[in-house]
């Protein structure tokens, strides 16, 4: 595998978006460029494929071996991913984990939000392995007695076809895994029907402004040596994205937080060495597979030249969108019916009237004034039943936006 | 393998997740096929491979299964 397909760069900022109008434009333009996908003989919607699948599920394999026991990243994401699980209060004896950060997920999880049972999925044989041996090495050194209680169960699948039955399972976690699928919709759409009902979805994915400054290197370095660009970065979700996501694919309740990082390094190669020992190298099919040496220098020294810091270091982000979403139950909260009311806004103005907040707080009239909202609501039921409008004096009195009291005569 | 000084054995499949699990194409449940170990759409028509223990349930891993042939009709004039 040449240099060139793992140094990760893209120059079109439309890019950044993932979802059908990408892949459309990526089906377009490969016709256009008349290419063959490494794959070869894939016919149909394939091509309108943004990754490479396959070609990810090989670099996988390759990270698997190069996979240091611990890494800053994963491990930081892993720990705020499972933190989460801390803040519910319920139990989720059965979790799936997808792919990415597996064995941080394995060995980080500690029983917390009550998993009893966390089945593994990757599309990459060497990934499991590394799963299973690290179940295994558990079980026999019996380090934890916490961790040796969860049952570990692995399985090959790939994230857009999820082999589960419906309403199979409490909490699906992914911990950077969900940014090389190429149907997200659909792959949270599957997540959702697999789920019980009032089962949680944690996700941990790359935002648009992860690896910004290489991204900039390499589009500079491109177009200054060989006078075109392709794609290098992978085409990242963006924030706004996360939450309209999340409501495409079903979920109820959804949150979406952002986290950024910011990693520094002596120089580009110790990046690409870092990303290729996760798993996260190039796999857009649209890349260009040749890079000259030439290229690659230049990348790396505009990219010192441009974001290197007084000590000689380069700065790297990473920024970390987490989405959350519960799959629908009707235990949760429901917006209440239109003309469902027992307050009007009226009521309202006459419990806290505009002098109200100016008074002081050991003011006996203020105290006298507020009145609870229940008091409010079975006033107002009076006034209907005896046909008595004691408003009509204050109907004469509006207020300004600005706050104060108008008096029409 | 050997790694790390600790031998893993291939496990057999665990058939408690057999309970969870099911086609990624349609999402119907599998019959567990020991003898051959494989997991077996029968709705489909499909099986996909259990390997060391791992159920590999990739689309492109499966294999369309042949209905086994009936028995082939005798000729109308057969005993005659």
């Amino acid at each position: 595998m040449t240099l060139a397909s793992e140094l990760g760069r893209s120059s079109r900022c439309c890019l950044s978006r993932v979802g059908v109008p990408v892949a459309a434009a990526q089906r377009l333009a490969t016709r256009a460029a008349g290419e063959f996908s490494a794959s070869g003989d894939e016919v149909g919607d394939k091509n309108a494929d943004v990754f490479d699948r396959e070609l990810k599920s090989k670099q996988r394999d390759r990270a698997a071996w190069f996979m240091h026991e611990s890494d800053p990243i994963l491990d930081t994401v892993t720990e705020n991913l499972l933190d989460r699980l801390e803040d519910c209060k319920r139990m989720f004896p059965t979790a799936l984990n997808l792919g990415g950060a597996l064995d941080h997920v394995q060995r980080m999880l500690h029983g917390r939000g009550g998993i009893e049972r966390l089945i593994s999925m990757d599309t990459s044989v060497d990934m499991i392995g590394r799963s299973k041996r690290l179940a295994a090495m558990d079980g026999v050194t019996g380090e934890e007695a916490k961790r040796s209680a969860l049952e570990n169960m692995q399985i090959i699948a790939d994230e857009e076809y999820l082999p589960f039955q419906a309403g199979s399972l409490d909490v699906v976690i992914s911990s950077l895994g969900l940014h090389w699928v190429n149907d997200l919709p659909g792959a949270m759409s599957q997540c959702r029907t697999a789920l019980k009902p009032d089962g949680l979805f944690l996700a941990a994915m790359f935002g648009g402004e992860t690896l910004r400054e290489l991204r900039i290197a390499c589009t500079v370095a491109q177009l200054e040596r060989e006078g075109g660009v392709s794609p290098r970065i992978s085409p990242l979700a963006q924030v706004r994205d996360a939450g309209n996501l999340l409501t495409r694919a079903g979920f109820a309740l959804p949150t979406v937080d952002v986290d950024e990082y910011t990693v520094r390094y002596p120089s580009a190669m110790e990046l690409i060495e870092h990303l290729r020992s996760m798993g996260e190298v190039n796999a857009v099919r649209q890349r260009s597979l040749v890079m000259s040496r030439d290229t690659a220098l230049a990348t790396a020294s505009i990219y010192q030249s441009m974001f290197g810091e007084s000590d000689g270091t380069i700065p790297a982000t990473f920024q970390v969108i987490y989405m959350a979403g519960w799959s629908p139950d009707i235990s949760q909260k429901q917006p209440k019916r239109r003309g469902s009311a027992t307050v009007s806004f009226q009521d309202l103005q006459t419990a806290f009237p505009p002098d109200a907040f100016s008074k002081t707080s050991d003011d006996p009239k203020s105290t006298s004034t507020t009145k609870s909202i229940t008091e409010l609501a079975s006033e107002s039921k009076e006034r209907e039943r005896t046909g008595h409008n004691e408003s009509e004096e204050t109907s004469r009195t509006t207020r300004l936006p600005s706050g104060s009291w108008f008096k029409l005569d | 393998m050997v790694r790390g000084g600790i031998l893993v054995k291939h496990a057999a499949f665990n058939t408690s997740l057999l309970q969870y699990l099911a086609c990624p194409l349609s999402k119907d449940p599998f019959r567990y096929c020991e003898k051959s170990q494989e997991l077996v759409n029968d709705s489909l028509g499909v099986a996909y491979p259990i390997i060391e223990g791992i159920a590999c349930l990739v689309p492109s891993r499966g294999r369309l299964i042949e209905k086994l042939p009936e028995d082939p009709k005798p000729y109308p004039d057969a005993g005659k």
